[in-house]
């Protein structure tokens, strides 16, 4: 019995621990890589869906305005890969949080019943009122 | 290796199995309602009640959550920390055993674990099964604690898992070998199961597995592409059934392809190998790859989408001159301006020559492939790659060829393991090993118009309508296959077809006289195919009948088409005087869309036949020569150099050479073995054979011309089929024995045997039966008697009129 009581903390603070950081990290990975942030800092200021990308030839004029409409295609297209970027970052910054106060409450849960035991000691009172 | 397969059941990894597997359903159910029950009511102690002594239950509820957790992530299959058995043994299966355990406990244990169930659905290796083979003394299990380590080592498992130990019982079986052949299986069948049960398991975590392929701002920087959507499917997205392919088979075609799109070069890769080889499962698999974050593939081409071009819908879009390259163009334009897409076209060949349901886009395409610009595959056969070289060598210069290898037969039971996960969903059918080893073997032999894995799993498929409540067993496959090609495929199993093949000879004299030797030659064969016991890379039996004409040698073969086959017109036969010359080889081997009576079309279409090849003496040597394969290995190859299976035929040759040294022997009185061997020899010396082409054959049969007694019964064969004939209109005939000798005399001609006979036979008699009758004579119930002079006015009347 004792012995299954030591591999349930070894397991804990070893392997369990590594597994969980583990989870987390590929749960960050993949909103990472749903909000494509690698993709959107590289193409950050490419055409939008390639709109008036393509090569124009012909009289200034003609090539002055191609170079307007690919200017303006480009700044929709860093506008809304900015937006996605920061909503994106929003949500990154949330999900890493939760993600440490996971790993803190694993790390502590072990000692929870010491913790109760103070707390019954000390007679900290959580009633409605305060 | 003895101390490793020691079991210690108070191993701490035993241990916590065991605390695994006694932390049931229930038991985790129970702790989740604690940890509730704890945390709340501890907390309701405390807010509600002001008692302190609540924080203590409240924290309690740390418990069970870690209790939980532990039996989630470790007790199911603890760690392993050494090579000993019980380090090395599943969790599922060390949880359950005990600590004193029998073999019996171990099939128990086996039994219900996911292993030992996918065998007894796969393999027909039930518990019930396990348990007869197994004792319930402990000592017995070090035996098969090694074995279970030495399988484990061959299977490359990581754990002594349930699979693992049923095949370890299995071999530690005393009759083993006959259980195994009982069960139709082989020693490394069983091996390929656990593979398969591995491999199937590694498939589903995968396919449970959330995939990275680029998130909600992939396409942003591509461009739109509606005309490409229109007619293209996009195979990065509609992978469909062939999820997760591993393709084990072709990764060496998959990584040429990403080689060669990764690097500078031309951006075309040709995709060349015959139908059914996997040229569009590869596009499919390089599609998924390239989708996958965690794959490593260049940066260059990660994300980029497969979309493969529907060419009849390209084609019935565009029906007016030059539209067609109109909507081409605007299609190639897209996906160039796109910068995210790969084009394939399947079945390229289409796109590039003229003729029905296609189209020369020489013009467009070879510019595209030619400048790089545009990422294309293209997919073909062998054949037409080599018409398009003909054509067009600057387009073939052009393309990076990949050549698409068929697959073994281990790759195709992988591939077609890997399908049969949607396969089984779709039909609602499980599919058992000895299934899919079946439709390998039968594919093989007589699916002709595709390439493997394509073949066998095509048959497989077909099968799912022959389940047996809900399982597909090898039986399915053969009748799938029967239905097909409409023959039997597998070994006589029925009373009535064992009674056949025990009473051959007997049924065969039913309609032959005589040449009992023959007769018995050819049926030992039989028996020996129908049983199981030829050597399965040859025809069932070669012979070469040699003999006078009309003395029974085509009658044989007609018997041989009609008693095994079914059916006389089970008879592909060919007049060998018309191969008199060289070049007739090629129309032997004509392929068969344009000559559908060359011998190989006649084969591929029923290759369960008696090959009877008349007059093979007067074949050309280089006819003969071709014909050697075909004696030796069963097989022959056609135009197309696809090989033709004659493994389920019966080959006979007949020949009139030296018949009338055969009618001199008799006459002298030597009996048919007393000169046999003489004979053959004679006919080797006059250069009549070559002796590598008799040496062919099972066996040479001499037959001896008939005696007058056996032309009489070859007269009451006659009879007996006239009467037949009138059975429906209750009339028989009666001929007298004065008569019968009188049709003998007549219809025996000594250059042509008993042949006339039946001319002759049905002039007196039919002629005669129908004056009766056309003069009201006859009534039903009516035995006709005919006399000698009847016959003698029938016969007289008959050559009057001839003349």
């Amino acid at each position: 019995m004792v012995m299954l009581v030591v591999s349930l903390f070894q397991w804990w603070y070893g392997d369990g621990l590594r597994e969980r950081v583990k989870f987390a990290s590929v749960r960050l990975e993949s909103l990472i890589d749903y909000f494509s942030f690698s993709l959107l800092l590289k193409t950050l200021f490419s055409p939008y869906r390639q709109i008036s990308a393509g090569k124009v030839d012909g009289a200034l004029e003609v090539q002055l305005r191609a170079f307007a409409d690919k200017l303006f295609s480009r700044v929709i297209g860093a506008v809304i890969r900015l937006m996605i970027m920061i909503v994106g970052f929003v949500v990154l910054i949330i999900s890493v949080m939760y993600t440490l106060l996971n790993i803190i409450l694993w790390l502590a849960l072990p000692a929870l019943p010491l913790i109760g035991v103070w707390l019954m000691l000390i007679g900290w009172n959580l009633s409605w009122t305060m | 290796m003895d101390n490793v397969a020691k079991f210690n059941p108070l191993s701490v990894r035993a241990a916590k199995a065991r605390l695994g597997v006694a932390i049931s359903k229930p038991i985790i159910l129970l702790l989740t309602v604690l940890t509730i029950g704890l945390l709340f009511g501890g907390l309701a102690m405390v807010v509600m009640a002001d008692i302190y002594a609540g924080w203590l239950v409240a924290s309690l509820c740390a418990a069970p959550i870690m209790i939980l957790e532990w039996h989630r992530g470790e007790l199911k299959q603890p760690k392993s920390n050494g090579v000993s058995v019980d380090e090395v043994l599943a969790g599922n299966i060390l949880g359950k055993i005990g600590k004193n355990p029998t073999p019996k406990d171990l099939v128990r244990a086996v039994s219900a674990s996911r292993g030992g169930v996918f065998f007894a659905n796969r393999f027909g290796i039930t518990s019930g099964f396990l348990d007869n083979i197994t004792t319930d003394k402990p000592a017995d299990l070090e035996k098969i604690w090694q074995s279970a380590l030495a399988v484990r080592e061959k299977s490359g498992s990581e754990f002594i898992s349930g699979a693992v130990l049923l095949v370890a019982i299995v071999d530690c079986a005393e009759d083993r070998d006959s259980l195994l052949a009982h069960m139709k299986l082989e020693n490394q069948d069983l091996i390929l199961g656990i593979k398969w049960y591995e491999h199937t398991r590694h498939l589903i975590e995968k396919i449970k597995r959330p995939r990275r392929t680029g998130g909600i701002a992939r396409d942003f920087a591509f461009g739109y592409i509606p005309t490409l959507k229109k007619f293209g499917q996009n195979l990065s997205e509609n992978t469909g059934g062939n999820a997760h392919v591993e393709l084990e088979a072709h990764s060496e075609e998959l990584d040429m392809l990403i080689d060669t799109f990764g690097s500078g070069g031309r951006q075309n890769v040709a995709l060349v190998g015959p139908t059914g080889i996997g040229k569009t499962t590869i596009v499919r698999a390089f599609a998924e790859r390239l989708m996958d974050a965690e794959q490593k593939v260049p940066s260059n081409l990660k994300f980029r989408q497969v979309y493969m071009l529907d060419s009849s819908a390209l084609i019935s879009s565009a029906p007016g001159r030059g539209e067609l390259e109109g909507l081409m163009n605007r299609v190639l334009s897209e996906a160039y301006s796109a910068r995210n897409i790969i084009i394939c076209l399947d079945n390229a060949q289409v796109f590039f020559e003229e003729g029905v349901g296609s189209v020369d886009l020489s013009n467009i395409l070879l510019p595209i492939i030619e400048g790089g610009g545009l990422r294309i595959i293209l997919t073909m056969d062998e054949q037409r790659y080599l018409q398009i070289s003909q054509q067009n060598s600057s387009l073939v210069n052009a393309l990076n060829r990949v050549n698409v290898a068929p697959a073994d037969r281990e790759q195709t039971m992988t591939i077609m393991q890997d399908m049969l996960l949607f396969t089984e969903y779709q039909h609602k059918v499980t599919y058992m090993y000895h299934a899919l080893a079946e439709a390998y073997r039968l594919s093989e032999r007589y699916i002709h118009e595709l390439e493997m894995p394509g073949r066998a799993f095509k048959l497989l498929e077909s099968s799912a309508s022959h389940d047996n409540g809900g399982l597909v067993t090898g039986n399915s496959v053969q009748q799938a296959i029967e239905k097909t090609i409409g023959v039997k495929v597998g070994v006589a199993s029925g009373e009535e077809e064992r009674d056949t093949l025990m009473n051959m000879e007997d049924k065969i004299h039913e309609r032959m006289i005589n040449q009992t030797r023959a007769v018995q030659v050819v049926s030992d064969a039989l028996r020996r195919a129908r049983s199981g016991v030829r050597n399965e890379n040859r025809p069932i039996g070669t012979f070469l009948f040699l003999g006078p004409t009309g003395v029974g040698k085509t009658e044989l073969s007609k018997a041989l088409g009609e008693v095994y086959f079914g059916g006389e017109d089970r008879m592909i036969r060919l007049d060998m005087n018309q191969y008199v010359m060289p070049e007739d080889v090629s129309r032997l081997i004509a392929d068969g869309a344009k000559d559908p009576n060359s011998l190989t079309a006649q084969a591929m279409k029923q290759p369960f036949s008696v090959l009877l090849l008349d007059e093979i003496e007067k074949a050309h040597p280089q006819v003969l020569t071709t014909l050697l394969q075909l004696l030796d290995e069963g097989v022959m190859r056609d135009v197309n150099n696809r090989e033709i299976s004659f493994r389920d035929a019966i080959v006979i040759c007949t020949s009139n050479a030296g018949a009338d040294r055969i009618r001199e022997y008799i006459q002298r009185g030597y009996k048919l073995k007393d000169f046999e061997k003489q004979f053959i020899d004679e006919l080797i010396s006059s250069n009549q054979f070559k002796p590598e082409f008799l040496n062919r054959f099972d066996e040479i049969v001499v037959f001896r011309p008939l005696n007058k007694e056996e032309l009489l019964q070859v007269v009451d064969l006659i009879l007996a089929g006239v009467n037949k004939t009138m059975q429906s209109q209750k009339i028989s005939v009666n001929v007298a024995d004065d008569a019968k000798s009188f049709l003998v005399d007549k219809g025996y001609d000594p250059r042509l045997g008993a042949r006339p006979m039946r001319r002759v036979v049905q002039r007196a008699v039919e002629n005669t039966i129908a004056k009766q009758m056309l003069g009201g004579k006859v009534n039903p119930g009516t035995v006709i008697e005919i006399t000698l002079d009847q016959v003698k006015t029938a016969l007289n009347d008959g050559e009057e009129a001839s003349d």
